[in-house]
């Protein structure tokens, strides 16, 4: 019966969690267009959020570069879907070393998987920095590595098209893909947040310093989950391509790392239920307010631009104030407990026993 | 055979030599030699800023000496990190308990057994065993946050426990508690250590605590080393009823 309980304590978790982004892919698959292009990008958002909760929920560190492997996921699936001789005409200037890329071609599947690897190969390069630094200075990296990426995206115009659009990418993401990439997420995460490698990380986030008294090593750890947050977030961003079928350099920069740490902390960076839920409601905030900005919902009257960037600013520093740690907290969504003996609380069904020591 | 029978159980000795760390000139500890054998509990004791938690943190890896060598058996260790001095046995507590506040007190103790490299299962099988004698067993899906101070403090011993300690730093284990459980504590954390043939280093204030359960005891004042000996002997002597006792007779 105790191990049937730590089956149903360790399982009811992802399996809510998947459940919620099954409701949200149902309503895109069965809604009309509009429906279905803001659930597919919620789910997309959800499976971004929750591979950078892989790292930042584990290890307690902030991360402002993660975008940078969407980045690579996109480019990845680009350059492995777009037809060969649109490619050709779109990358005419290719160095020599990178004339390849203008040949191969894959199917969206594949390219998805490609877009997970590059990313998880640029985590592997940029591990050893974040597996070094803690607290701000590790948050500021982060950043660093982000303006890095996106000026080299930016300027190597031969490769990578700078600031013009990459387009002509074949729409391969549909709400099921984003679904099935978003429960893998789920899992994944969860799997990782249970493992012994994740259980010494999230005791390092508590305590940098016992974590180290007691053997765990915090660097390892840290690099560990900064290269499978990156699969996963490579992944988001091969689906982003590959809805959109076309996107530029800048919307993998700051107004997307904005956007993306709101969903995280206003759900709960700790929890990968905050992570999951934050994407979510910010998705849904970020939808109503583009209708409210476009007049839909006040009779065709356009609101300033820029209004509702400034409502999500605005809930995310209500949400900092009154519940720093989100809307979840550590709390991840959970089955109700069931109550014994009239509604006795668990905790007075320890045994009596005093602990040695207890005050 | 269970996670804890498979603890290490030669006999060993943590020592530092001729120890010392200055901050901004001021010499917290200065030229300490001591030595802790596996199996004995070790009181350090000295009145306020007399440099008992800096030694403690020298010999852990928390500061870096400035001067002197740190051995475990014939293993130099000075300039070995803190996380590599636990891996090799030698695990320190906190004065202020440094729980994993945000898990529980079960993933507490399993962090630390997963941290000294061991299994899942056996890590699991330890936890489950120090839970047990320590009787954290009724609070262990309880979040270290919410436990009452003793209850940290206890905690904070079972993590250090499940780290598989050859030697055991504790650092005022039994700060905030009363004399009875202070004794309970110390007398639990001896018979762990004493199955386990783990050596002891114990800084407390509390002197029935100490001379009721430290083997030998060395006094420290200014930073530099008074007196080591047996209790009787160390309670005994004019300089350290001088700096020490005197303040409470």
């Amino acid at each position: 019966m105790k191990s049937r309980n730590r089956i149903l304590d360790t399982v009811q978790t992802p399996a809510l969690l998947v459940g919620l982004v099954l409701l949200v892919a149902l309503a895109g698959a069965t809604g009309d267009v509009t429906t279905a292009r803001v659930a597919t990008l919620a789910l997309v958002s959800v499976v971004f959020v929750v591979g950078l909760s892989v790292f930042s929920g584990n290890s307690g560190v902030m991360s402002f570069g993660h975008v940078m492997f969407m980045a690579a996921g996109a480019y990845t699936t680009a350059y492995l879907t777009i037809p060969v001789p649109l490619k050709k005409t779109l990358f005419a200037d290719l160095p020599g070393w990178l004339s390849w890329l203008a040949e191969v071609h894959s199917s969206f599947p594949v390219a998805l998987l490609a877009g997970g690897l590059v990313a998880a190969v640029v985590g592997l390069v940029t591990a050893p920095v974040v597996a070094r630094l803690s607290g701000l200075q590790s948050g500021i990296a982060t950043l660093a590595m982000l303006l890095i990426t996106y000026n080299v995206l930016n300027s190597w115009t031969e490769v990578t098209r700078g600031s013009s659009s990459m387009i002509g990418i074949p729409r391969g993401t549909t709400t099921w893909w984003a679904f099935g990439v978003a429960a893998a997420a789920v899992v994944v995460a969860w799997l990782y947040r249970c493992s012994r490698g994740g259980l010494q990380l999230r005791a390092s986030r508590e305590d940098f310093w016992a974590a180290q008294a007691s053997g765990i090593a915090v660097g390892r750890h840290r690099a560990t989950a900064w290269v499978l947050s990156a699969l996963v977030c490579g992944l988001a961003g091969a689906l982003y391509a590959g809805y959109l079928t076309s996107f530029n350099v800048n919307g993998f920069f700051l107004t997307a790392t904005f956007s993306f740490v709101v969903m995280i902390v206003l759900g709960g960076y700790l929890s990968l239920s905050g992570a999951v839920v934050g994407a979510l409601a910010v998705s849904a905030l970020q939808e109503v307010l583009r209708r409210f900005q476009d007049g839909r919902f006040t009779g065709g009257n356009e609101l300033p631009a820029g209004v509702a960037d400034l409502i999500v600013a605005a809930v995310l520093l209500v949400v900092l104030v009154k519940a720093p740690y989100g809307l979840m907290g550590v709390r991840e969504l959970r089955l109700p407990r069931r109550r014994r003996g009239g509604g006795a609380e668990r905790r007075s069904e320890a045994p009596a026993k005093e602990p040695v020591g207890a005050a | 055979m269970t996670a804890a029978a498979q603890l290490p159980r030669r006999s060993s000795v943590l020592r530092m030599a001729d120890g010392g760390i200055h901050f901004d000139g001021v010499k917290a500890v200065d030229g300490v030699s001591i030595e802790v054998r596996s199996g004995e509990v070790l009181g350090l004791i000295g009145p306020n800023g007399s440099g008992k938690t800096s030694t403690l943190n020298l010999l852990s890896g928390m500061l870096r000496a400035t001067s002197g060598t740190i051995w475990l058996d014939d293993v130099d260790l000075t300039r070995h990190s803190m996380r590599r001095r636990a891996r090799r046995g030698v695990v320190r507590t906190f004065q202020s308990g440094r729980v994993f506040g945000r898990l529980t007190v079960r993933e507490n103790v399993e962090a630390a057994a997963l941290g000294a490299g061991l299994r899942r299962r056996e890590a699991r099988e330890l936890t489950e065993e120090i839970l047990d004698e320590l009787a954290l067993d009724g609070v262990a899906d309880d979040r270290a946050e919410r436990l009452t101070a003793g209850r940290v403090r206890t905690t904070a011993i079972a993590r250090a426990l499940a780290a598989r300690p050859r030697f055991l730093l504790l650092d005022e284990p039994a700060a905030g508690q009363n004399e009875t459980e202070a004794v309970e504590l110390i007398t639990a954390i001896r018979g762990f250590a004493q199955r386990r043939e783990c050596g002891v280093l114990l800084v407390e204030h509390d002197m029935s605590v100490v001379m009721g359960t430290c083997d030998r005891l060395h006094v420290l004042d200014s930073g530099r080393t008074v007196i080591e000996g047996e209790p009787a002997a160390v309670r005994s002597d004019p300089q350290v009823i001088e700096i020490y006792f005197g303040k409470r007779h």
